[in-house]
């Protein structure tokens, strides 16, 4: 199945081909394809998938030498890329390579590599298979991508069927350092995994008119159907992720990111690519997303596209929004950056509201024992309209009819209060004491002094104490029967 | 809060709402007999307040949606020993602290850690999680110490 999809790629005629690949010979780092074997077998060190990210410069420099040899190998052979055949084994022998670098399984190199980039048969066949045996997994050499030429050849080559295509290009040429470089642009680049490990920012536009050639490289190859047993876990995490998020980040030249992750992480079609590609010409912007069950993530320019990698990189992304809401949160933290300092600051922030709720309550609790007794009927049945704003009044106003005659006192004080609406709130208590002391509310507990927490009520939106005081105003003779009908409860 | 879309959501009900739980939760403690008895620790009361006042936050911040306020309330119930209500939640906890063990940021971690002992339940959570929940405590813990701070001003002598 691998075999045919890569007999379908249609590639760019090897002229282009050649034209990058001497690019690359030219480029000051001269990568070095014929030492890259050996590099790879000698310098690569027993890498997850993960180190990628970390990719350090070892990696990269065997990388570099992998690909400075490789091109340097063709060179002569160059000018026979416009031939038919010339070409076709120099661009086997790169994939093999290129395959070998973008590959971070490992096992990539089963049957994909039976595509065929030139229309030549699966010649390729043979030479994938060497790579991969010297892939070690380790190579994470998405760095590598740093050769535009090369890049956008491997793009060429849908054969590759790297899984773990990084994405990442470096946005000079061969690695520079090492570090994945969101330039925040995207480049397209050829659904071959393998391929867009090595897609350079310059490479995105120099394959762009390769790849609507005809990769039709669609499902990935062999590693993919290797894959695709394994996937199963695709992961149902925020898909919308990709489409929203990363939408401000990306260029035009949105690359598609197809990561199909070995351990099952997450997955793209290579049919997005090839959606995506379609649509080139006129879209610009993202192209939909296919409904699949996998989580499609837009890798950006200059990062990789390895599976863990995205995973971390969403995850990254998702707490960098959060931080910004938090940031919001935290008074004073607009100045603070960073993600350490940020948190920080936000521990700092929790901690001094711990305190000040402890240090409430030891105030609270020197004021409570002498005075603050409350008249638990009154709150317990204002439970019911405490949806309404009025509950707070009615609340306020039994509470206030359980005065003592302390609170009383205290009323006169509220209501030389007549611009605020206070007033308005204390008329009705005004009224509603006399009558609910009369009628004997002594007995229920008082609050001394809560008269004062009317104030405490004006933090509530005045509007509503306005209100309030109509309901109350015109509650009165319900204030007195509600009350003696919580006297009844107690 | 910033934004007209925040997909975060992080509602905190309004002060009054606070201040009718945490009053409903004074007022309880009120009627017990040990509260009001003189011969009671200043120390116990205060953590009997300051346990009302978390407690009546939580409920009030909406007990079930968030899971520091389940935490929380988890916690006091377990202290008066009552029964247990939200025992689906262990497992969960359980899955996502082996989720958790493979995220590694060592930066974030360090903070992460100490934000996770400070935010009840932190301790199950992933660190974009356990920053939602964060968001979302401090809005309320603040409102609770405007409601406290009102209550205070208002009832401390003139």
């Amino acid at each position: 199945m691998d075999n045919e999809l890569f007999m379908n790629t249609e590639l760019p005629p090897p002229s282009e081909m050649a034209m990058h690949f001497e690019q690359p010979s030219s480029s000051s780092a001269m990568l070095n394809w014929g030492l890259m074997d050996p590099n790879l077998a000698r310098n690569s060190p027993p890498q997850d998938c993960f180190m990628w990210e970390k990719s350090t410069e070892q990696q990269q420099s065997i990388f570099d030498s992998a690909l400075s040899s490789l091109v340097s190998s063709p060179t002569p052979s160059n000018s026979n890329f416009s031939g038919g055949g010339g070409d076709g084994f120099i661009i086997r022998e790169l994939i093999g390579k290129l395959g070998n670098i973008g590959n971070t399984s490992g096992d990539i190199y089963g049957a994909p590599m039976n595509g065929n980039v030139s229309r030549s048969a699966s010649c390729y066949a043979t030479p994938m298979s060497s790579p991969p045996p010297m892939m070690n997994r380790t190579a994470p050499l998405t760095e590598f991508s740093g050769d535009p030429g090369f890049a956008e050849r491997a793009a060429k080559f849908s054969c590759f069927g790297s899984r773990s295509f990084n994405g990442r290009t470096n946005s000079g040429i061969p690695v520079n350092n090492g570090k994945i470089v969101n330039s925040g642009k995207l480049t397209r680049v050829s659904s071959t995994p393998a391929l867009k490990a090595l897609a350079s920012p310059e490479f995105a536009s120099a394959a762009r008119p390769m790849i609507p050639a005809g990769d039709s490289p669609p499902k990935l190859p062999g590693e993919f159907s290797r894959k695709r047993k394994s996937v199963s876990k695709g992961k149902s995490k925020d898909n919308p992720l990709p489409a929203a998020s990363p939408s401000p980040s990306f260029s035009k030249t949105a690359e598609r990111k197809e990561v199909s992750e070995e351990k099952g992480g997450k997955r793209r079609r290579e049919d997005e690519g090839e959606e995506e590609e379609g649509n080139k010409g006129g879209n610009d912007t993202k192209p939909p997303e296919p409904p699949k069950d996998y989580i499609h993530v837009r890798a950006r320019r200059g990062q990789a596209t390895d599976s863990h990698s995205l995973a971390e990189r969403v995850r990254r992304e998702k707490i960098g929004e959060r931080m910004k809401l938090l940031q919001d949160l935290v008074p004073g933290c607009n100045k603070v950056t960073g993600k350490a300092l940020m948190l920080d600051e936000i521990i700092n922030y929790v901690q001094s509201l711990q305190r000040q709720v402890e240090f409430l309550s030891m105030k609270l609790s020197s004021v409570n024992d002498t005075r603050l007794e409350f008249n638990v009927d009154a709150l317990v049945s204002k439970d019911a309209m405490i949806s309404s704003s009025g509950s707070r009044v009615h609340e306020s106003g039994l509470q206030l009819e359980s005065l003592s005659h302390h609170n009383y006192n205290n009323n006169s004080q509220l209501n030389t209060n007549v611009s605020s609406n206070n007033m308005m709130l204390h008329s009705p208590m005004k009224s509603l004491e006399p009558s609910a002391l009369a009628r004997g509310f002594t007995h229920l507990p008082t609050l001394t002094q809560f008269t004062d927490t009317i104030s405490q009520y004006q933090m509530f939106s005045e509007e509503d104490l306005q209100s309030i005081v109509g309901m109350g105003v015109a509650h009165n003779p319900n204030h007195e029967s509600q009350s003696q009908n919580m006297k009844i409860e107690l | 809060m910033a934004s007209a879309y925040n997909p975060i959501y992080t509602d905190v009900p309004e002060k009054d709402v606070f201040a009718l739980h945490f009053l409903q939760t004074l007022s309880n403690l009120r009627t017990q007999n040990s509260f009001s008895s003189p011969d009671n620790k200043t120390s116990d009361r205060v953590k009997k307040i300051k346990k009302a006042a978390y407690v009546s936050m939580a409920r009030a911040a909406g007990a079930t949606n968030r899971l520091w306020s389940r935490s929380l309330l988890h916690q006091a119930a377990k202290r008066n020993n009552k029964n247990v209500r939200f025992l689906r939640r262990k497992r969960r906890v359980t899955w996502l602290m082996r989720r958790r063990s493979n995220r590694g940021d060592p930066i974030e971690d360090v903070a992460a850690e100490r934000l996770r002992n400070l935010v009840p339940g932190g301790g199950g959570m992933e660190t974009s999680k356990l920053m939602e929940e964060t968001a979302h405590y401090i809005k309320c813990l603040s409102m609770q110490v405007k409601v406290m701070q009102c209550l205070v001003d208002g009832l401390s002598p003139k």
